[in-house]
């Protein structure tokens, strides 16, 4: 004859070899119940931990934070979870990992139930530990590479400064925040002079060994400014740096630096020496303006007369630019 | 004589589960409101001696009412009929001037019972 | 799909058993906080996916920088409940719970999914009690930390047309504390919905 459901063999025979821990305490903490997973990840038979009061057998527990949660339950007749997220596990038990390993310890997602007496009454609170340690392994995986991505998206693959997506957001942020408190902002965009007959007569792979000499210098001129200035690939030949708190006449210093520095280090390229030089464009953020966009546009504006004017010299932005 | 018994609450339901639940002998003439505003003009106009008032209401709640009564030391009946079990909210109540607060959902025949044991039928 | 309206009876319905749901939700915060939660009338409404942003901000306040916890429940009712949380009250949860100052940002996650889990369990528990339902529930995690409240559903793909909305909220008088708990149930559960509500009102 088939085993019926309501069959108590059954339904214990379930609890005991369910691949889940299960356990009960009541209300002064004593475990009723103890099943076989907890025996054999825990080295305590039934025997030894049912009838006995849970923190005597396991003293490691955290107790204050524990019994706090598991009287919250009686008090609220509330279910309540804990995840490994915030606390790694209940019973530090050996994980399932041996060999491949990954984490210290079993990763536990726990529940806490209500057990009601049938009058309204909690008696018991039953508590069901599972095993999580492979999501948590993947998921720190998962997000180990997430955060190289975030960091790759934010970079310019050819030469390893930021690119122009996390430039702009950067200046945005400075902008409104000078917006908002004031103090001074400026923005340094420059090109490099005749790139493209660099392209034309060195060939593509000379263009990028340039670009990647010019990014050297600018990271160099980053660094001797504070950190919280920030500098990036704009788009082809163009980068942009941004001064927060920095006025015009500063900001000239910088570019008039970078400048100097660039022009003094021809790029060599195995038997040839390149010469590179960089136009300038500076601009000073002003309340008239609507947005960064506008401060973006004043530095190229700049950069343009920098161009015409004869290239390899730094100009900054007025109502009508000039050197 | 006739009483003039006012039912407060934002929800007809609600209204009609709680005057489904007075006591038919009970010789009574039953106005409804639906906010704390409605009630008190009501009870101004004479139409509130008993007065069944919900507390988590829009635009005045219940809690609003009773300090006004209060304030106007009016001598109204009021059982406050509320969701809001908070034993807090008990208290509150009763120190606004309350007589008994019944939980929500009405159990029975709990009504009936307040009212007996305060001689009112 | 377009969805049918409930009738006058059938919201009024919904709205006293969410009124009771909201209390038994609120005194389980007053329990566990020791002090009292000011309660407000609950907010019902059938929205559509492309306006759910939008209606949240609204009830949560437009430029609220929020933390949001989420948790799924499920029988013939299945949906899923998000607390947000104002950034402020967010502070003051290991305050009003009795805990040091802690530094420690998983003790104030846990504490956060803590309350979160008490304020759907007896809410959804009350809602499905009253209409005659067992039900369960999936362990709350956080949906989103020190966002703007309008970023709360970018990331979520929502495969829904309409939802139903109940929104409820809970605030501490004395302190900056709210939390607004909003629960979504998709398509078919308006549908069991409208049917529970008038084996309900029948049973009245």
């Amino acid at each position: 004859m088939p085993p019926r459901l309501d069959d108590l063999n059954l339904l214990s025979f379930i609890v005991a070899r369910v691949n889940v821990g299960i356990f009960v305490v009541d209300q002064q903490m004593n475990v009723v119940l103890w099943n076989r997973f907890m025996e054999v990840h825990s080295g305590r038979p039934a025997t030894e931990v049912e009838g006995s009061n849970l923190f005597d057998v396991f003293p490691e527990l955290p107790k204050s934070w524990l019994e706090k949660k598991i009287k919250s339950v009686f008090l609220l007749k509330n279910f309540a979870f804990t995840s490994w997220e915030q606390r790694p596990y209940l019973f530090r038990f050996q994980d399932n990992r041996p060999v491949t390993g990954g984490a210290d310890a079993m990763r536990q997602n726990c529940t806490f139930l209500p057990v009601n007496d049938g009058q309204g009454d909690m008696q018991y609170v039953c508590i069901t530990l599972f095993d999580v340690t492979d999501t948590s392994v993947y998921q720190t995986k998962l997000q180990e590479a997430m955060t190289s991505l975030e960091e790759v998206s934010q970079r310019d693959g050819l030469t390893g400064i930021y690119n122009r997506r996390h430039l702009e957001h950067h200046l945005s942020h400075e902008f409104n925040c000078w917006r908002r408190y004031g103090g001074e902002l400026s923005f340094l965009l420059f090109d490099i002079d005749h790139f493209k007959k660099v392209n034309d007569v060195h060939g593509h792979l000379a263009g990028d060994e340039v670009l990647r000499e010019v990014a050297a210098n600018v990271k160099l001129e980053a660094a001797l400014l504070r950190t919280t200035d920030i500098a990036g690939r704009y788009g082809g030949e163009e980068f942009g740096i941004i001064l927060p708190g920095t006025p015009l006449e500063g900001a000239l210093i910088v570019a008039e630096r970078l400048r100097t520095m660039v022009a003094a280090a021809p790029v060599r390229l195995r038997d040839v020496e390149i010469p590179v030089t960089i136009s300038i464009g500076v601009a000073q953020a002003d309340t008239s303006m609507p947005d960064y966009v506008r401060l973006i546009h004043d530095a190229d504006k700049a950069l343009y007369a920098s161009k015409t004017q004869g290239r390899n010299r730094v100009t900054c932005y007025t109502s009508s630019p000039r050197e | 004589m006739t009483i003039p018994v006012l039912v407060v609450d934002d929800s007809a339901l609600s209204r009609k589960l709680v005057i489904k639940a007075l006591p038919q002998e009970w010789d009574i003439e039953v106005t409804q409101a639906i906010n704390g505003e409605e009630a008190l003009t009501a009870y101004r106009a004479g139409k509130g001696h008993v007065m069944f008032l919900d507390l988590t209401m829009p635009e005045m709640d219940g809690f609003q009412v009773l300090e006004t009564l209060k304030e106007e030391g009016a001598n109204a009946f009021i059982i406050v009929i509320s969701a809001d079990i908070q034993p807090q909210a008990q208290e509150r109540v009763k120190q606004l001037g309350a007589v008994a607060f019944i939980k929500k959902p009405l159990q029975g025949d709990e009504i009936r019972r307040i009212l007996t044991q305060f001689g009112m039928l | 799909m377009s969805i049918a309206p409930y009738t006058a009876d059938q919201r009024d319905a919904l709205q006293e058993v969410v009124n009771i749901a909201m209390g038994q939700g609120g005194s389980s915060l007053a329990v566990l906080l020791d002090t009292f939660v000011a309660l407000s009338v609950p907010r019902i409404r059938i929205v559509e996916s492309s306006a759910i942003a939008e209606t949240v901000a609204q009830m949560v306040g437009d430029n609220t920088e929020i933390t949001a916890v989420r948790q799924g429940f499920f029988s013939y009712l299945r949906g899923e409940a998000i607390v947000i949380y104002g950034q402020e009250g967010c502070h003051d949860l290991a305050d009003l719970m009795g805990y040091d100052a802690n530094p420690d940002a998983a003790i104030d996650q846990e504490l956060l999914l803590d309350v979160s889990n008490l304020l759907v369990g007896a809410c959804m528990t009350g809602i499905a009690k009253q209409l005659g339902a067992d039900i369960g529930f999936s362990a709350p995690s956080i949906l989103a930390e020190r966002c703007p409240v309008y970023n709360l559903f970018k990331a979520a793909k929502l495969n829904w047309t309409h939802a139903l909305l109940v929104e409820i909220s809970f605030s501490l008088e004395e302190k900056g504390f709210t939390a607004h708990l909003v629960m979504l149930m998709p398509e078919e559960s308006i549908m069991t919905m409208r049917d529970a509500l008038d084996r309900f009102l029948e049973s009245l």
